[in-house]
């Protein structure tokens, strides 16, 4: 089954003539590593979903991007405040490794929207869920020690270590890159 | 060095041209590239993504590079055109220039298909160095084509000759203008070949 289908219908249930409305609108898009899916700056143009690769989410500050999530296989990518706002995004989405994205334009999305019930239902769980993974990494950010915060990374998401460098993941946790392999060093 | 040598011993000069007929070579050129630049954009992105070996580049990297290198000349001719263009009558004769027909011939393969000057990449047209590249490279590449093809239109009225344009290396090398059509489009011809390779590897 095609990737998009697939990760909607963890949301919705397409009937095949839903389907066959809405796969057109979306497109195949390939980023290098080293590219960006958006710059700070620009108006993102789309909604994605990731096929394979991983993203970073980071906005400067200082001198330095400060770095506030990733994105990857089958889940969602791109700047989405500016993408809903259609204002200047204040985050840049770099494409860390080599990146498959499937991608719909903002008009496209909202067409559907107001074409097909099914596709409004599919924006807001997907909006419900967004909201409460920002609620988790509000409270984690601001309760909880570097070395928690740690060891919810290792146990959410263990393959991340592995595809993003150190110094991003240490940004992420909003440690030194020395804490953090000590973290490492002592936790392995 | 004697490499340098043998290239430009081996050079023959290169005769006057009819101007319309080399515009009308140049555009075909280009509207060749365009469209098997958009047939590229259609493949899956895997395909564009796939690299030969871990250091070459895949395709995507292939149409950054052609973004970076000819943009320079699309920049700078657009530059000379502004200012120029309208004050020079029609000349029905392009003389290229000594180094644009060195350059030109440097970049067209040999009828073996053996490259004559193989240079390694500045860093200033090294996409990995700079910002990556990605499908919209592609799209970048086809506009960039038309912006050519735009001037070329515009070179029916006016002299080739009389215009000099600054070169990829600065405002010290410069080109008669129509070498500085007829260069860009050679580099872009020879890394066509490169992208139809890298594709072929890719299946």
């Amino acid at each position: 089954m095609h990737i998009v289908r697939r990760t909607m219908e963890r949301y919705v249930t397409l009937r095949d003539e839903d389907w066959h409305r809405i796969a057109p609108a979306w497109k195949e898009h390939a980023f290098s590593k080293g590219s960006h899916v958006c710059r700070v700056g620009e108006v993102e143009q789309r909604f994605y979903i990731v096929d394979s690769g991983v993203q970073r989410m980071s906005f400067p500050h200082d001198g330095e991007d400060l770095c506030v999530g990733f994105s990857y296989d089958h889940s969602w990518s791109g700047a989405y405040d500016s993408f809903v706002s259609r204002k200047p995004s204040r985050f840049d989405i770099l494409a860390i490794t080599d990146s498959v994205l499937w991608g719909i334009e903002h008009g496209a999305l909202q067409e559907l929207y107001s074409e097909l019930p099914v596709m409004d239902r599919f924006g807001r769980l997907i909006l419900e869920e967004l909201i409460q993974g920002r609620a988790t990494r509000e409270i984690e950010q601001l309760s909880l020690s570097a070395e928690e915060r740690y060891d919810r990374l290792v146990k959410r998401s263990p393959h991340l270590l592995q595809l993003v460098p150190q110094k991003d993941i240490a940004s992420y946790l909003r440690m030194t890159p020395e804490t953090f392999s000590r973290l490492r060093a002592k936790r392995s | 060095m004697l490499r340098v040598l043998r290239i430009i011993a081996e050079q023959v000069a290169e005769h006057d041209m009819d101007s319309l007929q080399l515009i009308s070579d140049l555009r075909s050129t280009l509207e060749e590239q365009i469209a098997r630049a958009q047939q590229i954009r259609a493949l899956p992105a895997a395909q564009l993504l796939h690299r030969p070996a871990p250091e070459q580049w895949n395709t995507l990297e292939v149409f950054e590079h052609m973004n970076l290198s000819s943009g320079i000349y699309l920049r700078n001719l657009r530059e000379v055109f502004d200012r120029k263009a309208v004050k020079l009558k029609f000349n029905a004769v392009f003389t290229p220039g000594r180094l644009g027909a060195y350059s030109v011939k440097s970049m067209t393969p040999r009828a073996d298909g053996t490259i004559p000057l193989r240079m390694k990449t500045l860093g200033k047209f090294e996409p990995r160095k700079l910002d990556g590249a990605s499908s919209g490279s592609i799209d970048r590449f086809v506009t960039m084509c038309e912006g050519f093809l735009a001037l070329l239109e515009r070179s029916e009225h006016t002299d080739l000759n009389a215009m000099k344009v600054a070169s990829s290396l600065g405002p010290i090398v410069r080109f008669r203008a129509g070498d500085a059509f007829r260069f860009p489009v050679a580099h872009q011809v020879r890394h066509f070949r490169q992208i139809e390779r890298v594709l072929r590897s890719a299946r």
